[in-house]
C-alpha cells in the first residue's frame, strides 16, 4: 500500500532495490490491520484537508476546477480503501461487489462507517427515467466540512469534492468505472435541519449498465 | 516537575477524533499529489511539504492553546520540548516522540518518533533518488516552525534520519534560533 | 448587561474584526468614541455627526494603542504573569483577553457587568478556533479581516453574545 506511484521500472541494474531498517521496521512487519480501529484527532484531519484545499485554490482558475483537484485527490485514497476494507472483510464476504447495489452498500455502509463513524444517511436510485444510470448518497452533515463556512461567492462550491473523488475511486477499482460528484441541497432556510447537507450523485458508464442488464438476464 | 505535568496535560486533553486511516490516507495523498505535480523533484516536495506544515503550524497553534487550556509562555525552551513532545503531538498525532541530544546551550534537541502514524502505509518509490531525497514527514517540521513562531520563538527544524529512508530511527532537530519581541502597532502620522 | 462593542486585534496589531451592538452612552454628542476618551495621545476630535467606517477604524487603533500600553504597564509592574484584565470609565467598561498566540480580544461593556474574561476565552476556542481557525476557505493570515467575517463565525458571535444580555 505504498502512497507513492509505481518507481519500480526506474530502477537500474546496480541499484540493489529499497534499503530497510535493521530493526526490522517496515510495512511488511507492520501488522495491517493495527490502525483499523485507531483514532486520531478530528484537528488534524481538519488541517490537512485544509491545507490540501488552499494548494487546490492556488492551481485552478475556477469552482469546478477546485472540485475536479479535490475529486483526484480522494481517488487514489478510494482506491486503497477498497482493497483494505475487503481484506478486513470475513472471507466469505472478501470478493468485490458484483452488483451496483452491493457495491453501493459496500460504500454506504463500510466505507462510511470506516472513514466517518456512521453510515451515509440514504441511498436513492435516480427517479428521472432518462437516467437509469444515476445513483444518489446521500449524507445529512459531511464530516469533511465540519468547519467549512463558504462565502457566497463561492456558494456553488462543496468540498466534499474529495470524498466524492473517493467513492469514484472504490467505484472504479471494483470495475464499475463512474463519475462522482458532490452537490449541496441542504437550504438556507430558517429551521432547515440539515444546511450542509450533500448528494453524492453517482452516473456509471453505460457499459457498467449494460453488464448489470445481462447478469440480470443471466 | 514540568515533564509529568506536561505527561498529563496531554492525556487529560480531549479532542474530538477520527479514524486515523482517514487523515494518514489524506496525508498520503497530499505528498503524492506534489510528488506528480513536481515532477518527483524530492527537494521541491520537501519545500512544499515545509511550507504546508507552516501554514498548519499558525493554524494549529491556536487549536492547542484553546484545548490544553494554555495561557502562560513556556519559562524556557526545555519547558517548549516537553509541551511539544507530550502535549502537542500527544493531542494531534496521538503519539509521544522522545525528546533528546540536548546541546549544552540547551538550543538544540531531537525528537525520536518511534511511531509515525503518517508513515503507516508508506513505502517511498523505489527510483533510487527518493530514499536518499524525500523527507516523507517534512510537513512536521514546518508545522513545529509555524506553530512556535506564533509564540514568539523563531526554530529551525528539519528531518536527519528517517525509517522510511532504511534509518533504523526518525529523528527530528529542532534548533532555537530567537525569541520574538511583541509587534508593536505602527506610529501615528 | 449590556454589550457595545467587540474588537480582534492579530498579532501583527491590526483590527481584524470589530462588531458593534449598541453605541456605548457618551457625555457629549459627536465624539469619536468613548473609548477614546482614556486613550493617549488625546483623541483628534470629529464632528461628524454619524459613525462611519474612518471613525471605527480610528476607534479601533486607539482601543489598540491603550490596551497595548496597559497591558505592558501591567506585565512591568506586576510580572510577565500578571495579565491586564478590564478597566472602567463612567459610561463602559472594556475587557481585555490575550492568548500566548497575540490574539487580543476586546469588549466594551456596560459599567455594571463582571468579568467577561471567560466570555472572551469562550469567543476564542468555540468561535475563533473553531470557524476561522480551523476553516480551510479561510486565509492563515487575516489582512484588512479576510477570512474572519464569515457566515458561521458572526452568526455564533451574534447569538453568542445577544444571549448573554
Amino acid at each position: 500500500m505504498a502512497n507513492l506511484g509505481p518507481g519500480k521500472a526506474a530502477i537500474s541494474k546496480e541499484q540493489a532495490g529499497l534499503r530497510y531498517p535493521s530493526n526490522g521496521k517496515t510495512i511488511y512487519h507492520r501488522p495491517l490491520h493495527r490502525s483499523k480501529t485507531a483514532e486520531l484527532s478530528q484537528s488534524s484531519f481538519a488541517y490537512l484537508f485544509s491545507e490540501m484545499v488552499s494548494y487546490a485554490q492556488r492551481r485552478v482558475t475556477g469552482i469546478q476546477d477546485l472540485e475536479k483537484r479535490l475529486n483526484l485527490q480522494g481517488h487514489p485514497v478510494g482506491l486503497k480503501l477498497l482493497d483494505l476494507l475487503l481484506t478486513r472483510e470475513p472471507a466469505r464476504t472478501q470478493t468485490r461487489p458484483l452488483t451496483i447495489i452491493a457495491l453501493l452498500h459496500l460504500i454506504k455502509i463500510n466505507l462510511w462507517t470506516h472513514l466517518f463513524g456512521r453510515q451515509a444517511d440514504r441511498l436513492e436510485k435516480s427517479s428521472n427515467p432518462d437516467t437509469p444510470d444515476e445513483y444518489m448518497i446521500v449524507d445529512n452533515e459531511p464530516l469533511v466540512n465540519a468547519y467549512i463556512s463558504v462565502p457566497r461567492e463561492m456558494s456553488q462550491l462543496n468540498c466534499a469534492a474529495f470524498v466524492a473523488g473517493i467513492v469514484e475511486g472504490m467505484c472504479d477499482g471494483a470495475m464499475f468505472p463512474a463519475r462522482v460528484t458532490a452537490h449541496t441541497v441542504g437550504g438556507k432556510e430558517e429551521g432547515e435541519m440539515w444546511p450542509g447537507k450533500t448528494v453524492f450523485l453517482v452516473k456509471f458508464q453505460p457499459e457498467v449498465l449494460e453488464r448489470e442488464a445481462l447478469i440480470g438476464k443471466g | 516537575m514540568a515533564s509529568s505535568k506536561a505527561s498529563r496535560l496531554g492525556e487529560e486533553t480531549r479532542m474530538d477524533k477520527v479514524n486515523a486511516e482517514l487523515v494518514v490516507l489524506t496525508y498520503g495523498t497530499i505528498v503524492a499529489q506534489l510528488c506528480k505535480d513536481f515532477d518527483s523533484d524530492y527537494v521541491e516536495v520537501n519545500k512544499q511539504l515545509d511550507k504546508m506544515g507552516y501554514n498548519i503550524g499558525l493554524r494549529l497553534i491556536e487549536d492547542y492553546l484553546a484545548k490544553s487550556n494554555t495561557v502562560r509562555r513556556c519559562a524556557n525552551f526545555r519547558e517548549t520540548a516537553e509541551m511539544i513532545a507530550k502535549v502537542g503531538f500527544k493531542i494531534f498525532l496521538n503519539i509521544t516522540p522522545t525528546i533528546t541530544n540536548w546541546t549544552s546551550d540547551g538550543k538544540q534537541f531531537s525528537l525520536v518518533f518511534d511511531e509515525n502514524p503518517f508513515a503507516d502505509f508508506v513505502e517511498l518509490p523505489d527510483d533510487g533518488r527518493a530514499q536518499d531525497e524525500l523527507w516523507y514527514s517534512n510537513i512536521l517540521c514546518g508545522v513545529l516552525r509555524g506553530a512556535l513562531e506564533m509564540v514568539q520563538m523563531q526554530v529551525e527544524a528539519h528531518f536527519i534520519s528517517d525509517v522510511l529512508r532504511g534509518n533504523d530511527t526518525t529523528e527530528m532537530r529542532i534548533s532555537l534560533i530567537r525569541y520574538i519581541d511583541d509587534e508593536l502597532p505602527p506610529e501615528d502620522d | 448587561m449590556v454589550v457595545y462593542s467587540f474588537y480582534i486585534f492579530d498579532r501583527h496589531t491590526e483590527c481584524i474584526y470589530s462588531k458593534s451592538w449598541l453605541p456605548p452612552p457618551t457625555s457629549h454628542d459627536g465624539s469619536a468614541a468613548a473609548a477614546a476618551a482614556a486613550a493617549p495621545p488625546p483623541p483628534t476630535t470629529t464632528t461628524a455627526p454619524h459613525t462611519t467606517a474612518s471613525d471605527n477604524n480610528n476607534d479601533a487603533k486607539l482601543i489598540f494603542g491603550t490596551v497595548f500600553s496597559l497591558r505592558n504597564m501591567v506585565r512591568k509592574l506586576g510580572g510577565d504573569d500578571d495579565a491586564f484584565v478590564s478597566f472602567r470609565t463612567a459610561h463602559y467598561k472594556l475587557h481585555y483577553y490575550e492568548t500566548a498566540s497575540s490574539l487580543r480580544l476586546v469588549m466594551l461593556t456596560d459599567t455594571a457587568t463582571p468579568s467577561m474574561r471567560n466570555v472572551l476565552h469562550q469567543i476564542y476556542i468555540n468561535l475563533w478556533v473553531e470557524y476561522v481557525v480551523k476553516n480551510p476557505l479561510s486565509p492563515v493570515e487575516h489582512r484588512g479581516g479576510r477570512g474572519v467575517r464569515n457566515e458561521l463565525f458572526e452568526l455564533g458571535l451574534d447569538q453568542f453574545v445577544r444571549g448573554l444580555m
